[in-house]
């Protein structure tokens, strides 16, 4: 017989099994071992010992005198059990510390994983350390340097020829196509991409062609929400779909289908084609052209090879092409990591929109602050409560309890209130998210993950021993023969509470400030005379005519299909002031020109091209010469008007009827100057404007353009009607006469005026539930005190009662306690809340000054709370009948 | 007074250590359960029943002599104790009264 039970079990169940049990049960295992492998069934019989050893380690077989049964253990045990009962028995104070403490998890948890969300974007694809986006810098002169996240089409073919270090190249745009036949055309972002781009990103394909989704020029993939949208419960696969391309209307076949994109990616795209179509879409000149800019450009870097060397044989390459066409460091390309993207604003943004880093770092503070604040309070009311044990110490020490094991029983309870109020916090946190996703137009959602149980669990220990931790040690300190003879009290201990509750209203009122400040700015930027009238204004943008080819006969055929609607309009007595803008106002990025003057310096400025109607519809002043006339055929073709940003940027001296100065533009005269008005956000400055009805003598003059926000037309007029809805009627009724084939979207300027404001209004609401949170914490906190303050001093006021005190008097002696400490902490947040909100508010060409007021009315509002917190109980102290709390005892 | 209830398993146990009488230990009440019902218990499920009625004073044990078969450890032989005994009468005493008392024919009412 020479199989044996696996050595390790047998040893484990040495170990831990009690010797008087060991050899029955060793020897019954190994009989039914020896039974199981006489009749051949070896791995059964391992398997079976395996499993009885594992099912006997249980207490009643354990070896309860040594190995387990030590005194760590059992007092572990005990402690917890000793810290049930004393949590139980104060169920007032245990309710405070477990609602304050839940709370601030729950803020915590709130605010961690919306700044989670914004860190974890793009971390989902596996190759995220070698993927990164090119970028073109060119630098002409100190202040002509053009600097895009998007790039010429060629770079594509040259990078991947040029650098062995590189593996793939792949190019991804969104162009706005019509997409559909006949009635049913949507205007989507249709994204134009490199075959290879499912293989470089993680973008998962569910079906279909999945090794190589667009293989041909006439596939198209679509995710599976737009397979939805369009095929419904039908086969997308081999399905066809429609866009227009330019003139023509091309059918495309749908040969893979994407599970959607989520929400942390800084590439978004529904339904893709491939950039085989990109003398369709850009043109056959831009396909080698250099100097002109479109889709972004992502490479995948071989294993073991660094950027570096890459970047390194740049300029070299770009010699080798462009050779005498620019000079040396002018055309600087460079390569950004692709979890880089979304917050780094140093990059200028792709595609999509990208987080704000400051944002994030300042909720993230927050949100940390905030469970500070809970941690702090809990260790004060703790401290607090050290009254009432202290006497518990006394007989504890007495009785032979090392210093250790006090602190272990009182870290106990601070764990275990801890570990509930981690409960209650996550138990709160899914409750709440809807409300805090609609509250704050946060889009964040939680699904599980192992590594949460990690955070909770370790959330449960640094709660429960950083806010148990001095309470503990204070606790344990005291001296046996102090608390025994009674006075228990020793002042340095009072000073750190002192100090805690000084602490947290330092956070509470610069919450409280800054929020105010926040919401001073904000109301500020929204309310501000932009020198605009905005009010009750609608946008359409219009659509140029299908066979437009150029950018200015796209602009006049959308203008000449705009004056038509514009006619029909004027007929509703709703609506008046119509008129046509390339822009309108609540939108970023007006048309930016850019030339070289007549004195060789170079000049940028925006270009808005109107019917003459637009000044008027804007109330826009003209404070010198004059407005367009509408009459007049040498306005509508030569008049331009710049803004006074304009006349100074120029240099222009008596501007009325001189030109611009530079050799190229065509005929033009400068009839008028506007005031500076703001037509973008407040967070820049007022740029130099010139506004003209024929873009064409501008056009001439200029080498570089620029769009943001697209150029073709938008109709704006006011609508004076009460019923909202029935603007849209209106609109819908005339507007497929004009354009048949074009959706029909308008907004209200008013709308996304506040739009261009989303995250600061974010921002803001974000730190308002905070400070909403950190007050009641607060509150809390100062009501537990109370409680022990007045619980502790019972008998003094019952005799300064006694002796004559009024109930008045009593009150502000309580309350007193607690004033020197909440001024001392409003004094303190001044200069962090300073400091932090100048910070932010620096984000801003058009700021508020931070005054004396907003830190008075947070101060006044924190003393108000603060007093509501105390004010009831200590009324209750005050009124009570002295003899009551004399007789005791 | 109150008796000491015992279960299900236990009562199983305590019946066939007394069936086999001064030969019972862990493995073989094993076999003779799995022979008389079918049943597959675990062997530590049989060691936590016997530990628990010894300690309800049902059973006593003693450790029997060396053996070659099991590595030289010695067996735990159990034996009903006087309560044991008792408690299985009454068990049985409380099952033959209920027993005894379900009419003969009541399988017969069927037909009826």
């Amino acid at each position: 017989m020479n199989r044996q039970p696996p050595k390790w079990a047998d040893r484990f169940l040495e170990w831990y099994c009690n010797p008087d049990l060991l050899e029955d049960l060793q020897g019954d295992l190994h009989e039914m071992y020896y039974d199981k492998v006489e009749s051949g069934r070896v791995k059964s019989a391992s398997f079976y010992f395996i499993w009885c050893v594992i099912r006997s380690f249980r207490p009643s077989v354990i070896n309860q005198n040594s190995k387990l049964k030590n005194s760590t253990l059992m007092m572990t045990k005990n402690n917890f059990k000793i810290a049930f009962r004393v949590l139980w028995r104060d169920k007032f104070n245990t309710i405070l510390n477990l609602t304050g403490l839940a709370i601030g998890i729950t803020c915590f948890f709130l605010m961690g994983f919306y700044v989670k969300q914004e860190l974890s974007y793009d971390q989902f694809h596996s190759k995220k350390d070698k993927i990164y986006r090119v970028w073109l810098k060119e630098v002409y002169a100190e202040d002509q340097i053009f600097f895009n996240s998007s790039t010429p089409i060629i770079f594509e073919t040259v990078l991947e020829e040029n650098f062995g270090e590189i593996e793939t190249v792949v190019q991804f745009n969104k162009r706005s196509y019509l997409v559909g036949e006949g009635e049913e055309r949507f205007n989507e972002n249709v994204g134009i991409m490199s075959p290879e781009f499912f293989s470089v990103f993680d973008f998962k394909l569910v079906s279909g062609n999945i090794t190589s989704p667009l293989q041909a020029r006439t596939d198209i993939v679509l995710s599976e929400s737009y397979a939805r949208k369009y095929f419904g419960d039908k086969e997308p696969l081999g399905q066809s779909i429609t866009i227009q391309i330019g003139e023509n209307a091309r059918q495309f076949n749908v040969s893979a289908i994407f599970a959607d994109i989520q929400k942390e990616s800084s590439i978004q795209v529904d339904m893709a084609i491939s950039n085989e179509n990109n003398t369709d879409v850009y043109g056959e000149r831009a396909l080698t052209a250099w100097f002109n800019v479109s889709p972004e450009t992502y490479v995948l870097i071989k294993d073991k090879t660094d950027i570096k060397t890459i970047e390194s044989g740049i300029p070299s390459m770009v010699k080798s092409y462009l050779k005498e066409r620019v000079e040396e460091g002018v055309y600087n390309i460079g390569f950004q990591p692709l979890t880089d993207i979304h917050l780094n604003p140093a990059i200028p943004v792709g595609i999509e929109a990208i987080g704000n880093p400051r944002y994030v770092s300042i909720l993230a503070i927050i949100s940390i602050l905030v469970l500070v604040t809970a941690g702090v309070n809990y260790a004060t009311l703790s401290i607090g409560q050290s009254l009432k044990r202290s006497k518990e110490v006394g007989v504890r020490k007495v009785l032979g309890a090392l210093r250790g094991s006090l602190i272990k029983q009182y870290l106990s309870e601070s764990v275990i209130i801890a570990f509930f109020a981690v409960i209650i916090g996550i138990i709160l946190t899914h409750v709440a998210l809807p409300v805090f996703n609609e509250l704050t137009g946060a889009q964040v959602n939680i699904s599980f993950e192992l590594w949460h149980l990690l955070l909770y669990t370790g959330l449960i220990f640094i709660i429960g021993i950083a806010s148990g931790i001095y309470p503990a040690l204070a606790l344990s300190s005291l001296r046996v023969i102090s608390i025994l003879k009674g006075n228990s009290q020793s002042t340095g201990r009072h000073n750190i509470r002192k100090a805690m509750v000084v602490f947290q209203f330092i956070i509470t009122v610069f919450l409280i400030s800054s929020t105010l400040i926040m919401r001073k700015q904000l109301n500020y930027i929204q309310t501000k005379d932009i020198g605009v009238n905005y009010d009750a204004t609608v946008s359409v943008p219009l659509y140029q005519d299908a066979s437009a080819n150029s950018l200015s006969t796209a602009i006049s055929t959308a203008m000449e299909k705009g004056s038509i609607l514009k006619v029909k309009l004027t007929q509703y007595g709703d609506i008046s002031d119509v008129s046509m803008g390339t822009h309108v106002f609540g939108t970023e990025g007006w048309a930016n020109m850019a030339y070289t003057d007549d004195k060789e310096i170079f000049r940028r400025f925006k270009l808005l091209a109107v019917d003459p109607n637009y000044l008027n519809t804007f109330g826009i002043k003209v404070i010198e010469g004059r407005a367009f006339d509408p009459e007049s055929e040498l306005d509508k073709r030569q008049s331009i008007i710049i803004n006074q940003a304009a006349v100074d940027y120029f240099g222009i001296e008596d501007p009325i009827g001189k030109r611009l100065p530079g050799n190229d533009f065509g005929e033009h005269v400068i009839i008028g100057v506007t005031n500076n008005f703001n037509y973008s956000s407040l967070h820049s400055e007022i740029e130099p404007l010139i506004i003209t009805q024929n873009i064409t003598p501008i056009f001439q003059g200029v080498s570089d353009q620029g769009f943001g926000d697209s150029p073709i037309p938008k109709l704006v007029f006011r609508y004076s009607g009460s019923q909202l809805t029935k603007v849209k009627d209106i609109l819908e009724s005339e507007w497929g006469n004009i354009f048949p084939s074009e959706e029909l979207h308008f907004s209200f300027v008013e709308e996304n005026m506040k739009f261009q404001y989303e995250s600061e209004n974010r921002m803001n609401k974000l730190v308002t539930v905070s400070t909403i949170l950190s007050i009641i914490i607060a509150s809390l906190g100062l009501l537990g005190l109370t409680v022990l303050v007045i619980n502790s001093k019972m008998k003094e006021i019952a005799i300064r009662k006694v002796v004559g005190a009024s109930e008045f008097g009593i009150f502000k002696l309580l309350a007193g306690s607690f004033s020197v400490q909440l001024l001392l902490g409003i004094a303190l947040s001044i200069p962090i809340t300073y400091w932090l909100m100048n910070n932010w508010l620096n984000d801003f060409a058009y700021r508020i000054n931070i005054s004396v007021d907003m830190f008075v009315l947070g101060g006044l509002i924190s003393v108000i709370v603060a007093l509501l917190a105390i004010s009831f109980h200590t009324i209750k102290a005050a009124l009570i009948n002295p003899v009551d709390s004399i007789k005791t005892e | 007074m109150k008796r000491t209830q015992i279960g299900e398993l236990e009562e199983l146990v305590l019946l066939t250590v007394g069936s086999i009488y001064e030969q019972a230990y862990a493995v073989m009440i094993l076999e003779v359960i799995k022979e008389h019902t079918g049943r597959n218990l675990d062997v530590t499920a049989i060691h936590s029943v016997l530990r628990r009625l010894e300690s309800k004073g049902f059973l006593t044990s003693s450790m029997g002599g060396a053996t070659q078969e099991r590595g030289g450890r010695r067996k735990k032989f159990f034996v009903l104790s006087q309560a044991g005994r008792q408690a299985i009468d009454e068990v049985m005493a409380v099952r033959s009264v209920l027993y005894n008392k379900m009419p003969k024919l009541t399988f017969a009412q069927v037909y009826l």
